[in-house]
């Protein structure tokens, strides 16, 4: 008896987290014809087409939603976007390091940025165990990465202080 | 000229001798192919300064190599860690990446290669004989079939990709409402751009690319220890090339639906701007309606990465039927290719044939024989690649955001393009965690601004009569179709649920 209510429990939806991308859908279409309201027609039309059956589309699976909450196969949190719980401290981690590469990359250059993030993320992810290993392989990647992408392919990859110094000497 | 078996023999031979050319670009579009953000067409724009310095068949001979062995190689990250190197190979994880995690990676690869390599050489050779023909499916689709078109791969994505049919529209939907954004053709007015100047010139497909399969994948796989279940690990353990050899021969045993969905392919990819993207979803759906086990697909099903994997490779040769004969690139490696040959000032078209066969029929032989030595020298690479997927997620998950946010940087070299990345990361994620396929909205990123460019022709012909949707026969059979492909899952749902509920009924059973 206990296990069929908590199987039951297990099968609810999670009605908060299924209508974020539905939500945020309708608000960008609310937003993108804000944006079209006083162009040309040339401007407008596929959007409106397009836009309209998007908007018939969220409005159905908010009725199905709203169906499921009316009938208890569903209830409002977001437990399929967090879970599993322990893991929230190190996604969050994760997150912060990968906002702080795209804003150090400019600066720093790819292979030292890439070092540090590398080492980082590794060491957070791993519990800060297995530290030599991973200081190495981040160093052996990122020096990698510059003689692959940039001394052999000549790509565009943000520059610093050692992309510099190495075209300084070579 | 007579273009009889000694013609084409004698081209075969001429190819042949450039074997040096070939392969150093078989294995350099492995590796562009192979990194979300590195497009053949990238590479050969970075390689001009080589290829225009080069005699024009050396050089066609090269991008071509290039260009063919970059399509397989975007599958093999498809495959081994779910992040497509390219949007043409964005059917391809559905089925190859599940296969992976039970421990086949090996196998998928394999398979992949072989699909890949038959489904490219049968249709250079297909359209090598069709040529005059083919050229002309360009001609019967107008705007309003096009229109069509795209609303069908939309559909076929959402109900392919995602359990839910209703989840799949509104990802599809979504993607085509972001691929309107920017400025518009005619007026250039701003549109949904939050003001970024950098999103005035449309939303630019790598870091949609990067965001919705790698960034939103690594922050997925934190969650394990490995990619590769434990029994899939366990599986892996048998060293050896077994499991090369099983895949190959699963894969030869399905010789049939090699070729159906490289041909789908092939007339795909004659029809300029449609490209792989759509032919590897439009090839995986009909396989699946046609399978005789659909409910297996997504779930590691062979045929279900046979058909994406033959298609993409069919549409390689497609792409350079429009180019030689009515000198419209079909995609963005044919354009460059045009570009290389008009500074050698050579013109393209029906007289190339008369004036300079061996350039006319050149890029198709050098196709051939670049399949033919991809057996020799990537089917081998299988057994080893596949042990990427074993490598810890501490590990993988920040190469894997380091490398592709980087990746998303290199095309238009804007910062911005980073942020971007992060951006459809974010949405990417969410979309995993709650059903709604990542593949569904990058096509119709992909295809919003194509769908607007066709939808703009359609309506000033008709003076902004919307019936003229409706006006073409090929069109009408298609919406047909549409509706057709929407509806059949309900009612074989339907049928299915009768059939159960009959089986409880009936008291013999």
């Amino acid at each position: 008896m206990a296990d069929d209510a908590e199987a039951q429990e297990k099968k609810r939806v999670s009605i908060g987290s299924e209508l974020i991308i539905p939500v945020a859908a309708l608000a960008f279409t609310v937003y993108y014809f804000y944006t079209i309201w006083d162009a040309p027609w040339t401007a407008q039309v596929a959007a409106f087409i397009v836009g309209s059956v998007l908007i018939l589309l969220v409005v159905l699976i908010l009725i199905k939603s709203f169906r499921q909450l009316s009938r208890g196969d569903g209830e409002i949190n977001f437990d399929n976007l967090i879970e599993p719980r322990s893991y929230i401290p190190k996604r969050l981690t994760l997150l912060g390091l990968t906002i702080a590469y795209i804003f150090v990359v400019p600066w720093m250059g790819f292979t030292i940025t890439t070092f540090l993030f590398l080492s980082l993320a590794m060491l957070v992810l791993s519990d800060f165990t297995k530290k030599r290993l991973i200081l190495s392989l981040s160093a052996t990647l990122s020096l990698g990465g510059y003689l692959l992408f940039i001394v052999a392919f000549k790509t565009r990859f943000p520059a610093g202080p050692f992309e510099n110094l190495m075209n300084g000497l070579f | 000229m007579e273009y009889d078996l000694t013609f084409f023999t004698e081209m075969l031979g001429r190819t042949l001798a450039l074997w040096w050319v070939l392969i150093p670009s078989i294995f350099l579009g492995l590796i562009v192919g192979a990194i979300p953000g590195f497009s053949a067409a990238n590479t050969i724009i970075i390689l001009l300064p080589l290829t225009l310095a080069l005699e024009p068949e050396i050089g066609l001979t090269f991008m071509v190599g290039l260009y063919a062995s970059s399509r397989m190689g975007a599958g093999i990250p498809a495959i081994l860690v779910n992040i497509p190197g390219t949007a043409g190979a964005a059917a391809t994880p559905l089925d190859g990446y599940p296969m992976t995690k039970q421990g086949r990676g090996q196998q998928a690869l394999s398979m992949s290669f072989v699909a890949s390599i038959a489904g490219g050489l049968f249709t250079t050779i297909i359209a090598l004989i069709t040529l005059p023909w083919l050229s002309q499916v360009a001609f019967y689709l107008h705007s309003v079939e096009m229109i069509v078109i795209m609303f069908f791969g939309i559909s076929l994505i959402a109900t392919i990709a995602a359990r839910d049919t209703l989840k799949g529209l509104i990802a599809g939907f979504f993607g085509l409402m972001i691929g309107f954004i920017g400025t518009d053709v005619v007026y250039e007015t701003p549109r949904g751009t939050f003001g970024f100047l950098e999103l005035y010139d449309k939303v630019p497909l790598i870091p949609a690319l990067v965001g919705l399969f790698a960034i939103s994948e690594a922050f997925a796989v934190i969650e394990k220890q490995s990619i590769v279940t434990e029994r899939g690990k366990a599986a892996m353990q048998e060293p050896g090339w077994a499991q090369t050899f099983e895949g190959v021969r699963i894969a030869v045993s399905k010789w049939w639906h090699i070729i159906w969905n490289s041909l789908i392919g092939l007339v795909i990819g004659v029809v300029p701007g449609a490209g792989a993207a759509i032919a590897s979803f439009v090839a995986y759906q009909q396989s699946k309606t046609y399978s005789k086990t659909p409910e297996l697909y997504g779930t590691g099903h062979v045929e279900g990465l046979i058909a994406p994997e033959s298609a993409n490779n069919g549409v390689t040769s497609g792409t350079l039927v429009p180019l030689l004969v009515i000198g419209i690139p079909g995609g963005a490696t044919a354009a460059i290719m045009l570009v290389v040959l008009q500074f050698h000032g050579v013109t393209v078209g029906p007289d190339l044939f008369i004036t300079s066969p061996e350039l006319a029929f050149g890029p198709f032989t050098a196709m051939a024989v670049t399949y033919a030595l991809m057996i020799l020298t990537v089917l081998p690479l299988a057994r080893y690649m596949s042990h990427i997927t074993v490598v810890s997620t501490v590990y993988m998950a920040p190469i894997i955001i380091s490398f592709t946010l980087v990746g998303s940087f290199v095309p238009r070299a804007y910062l911005f393009d980073m942020n971007l990345a992060l951006v459809f990361g974010v949405i990417g994620y969410v979309a995993r965690k709650t059903g709604y396929h990542v593949a569904a909205i990058l096509i119709g990123v992909i295809l919003g601004p194509l769908m607007e460019t066709f939808f703009l022709r359609a309506m000033k012909m008709s003076q902004g009569d919307i019936m003229v949707l409706f006006s073409s026969s090929i069109g009408n059979t298609l919406w047909v179709f549409l509706v057709i492909s929407l509806a059949l899952p309900y009612v074989m749902n339907l049928r299915g649920g009768k059939r159960e509920k009959a089986a409880a009924h009936d008291p013999y059973g």
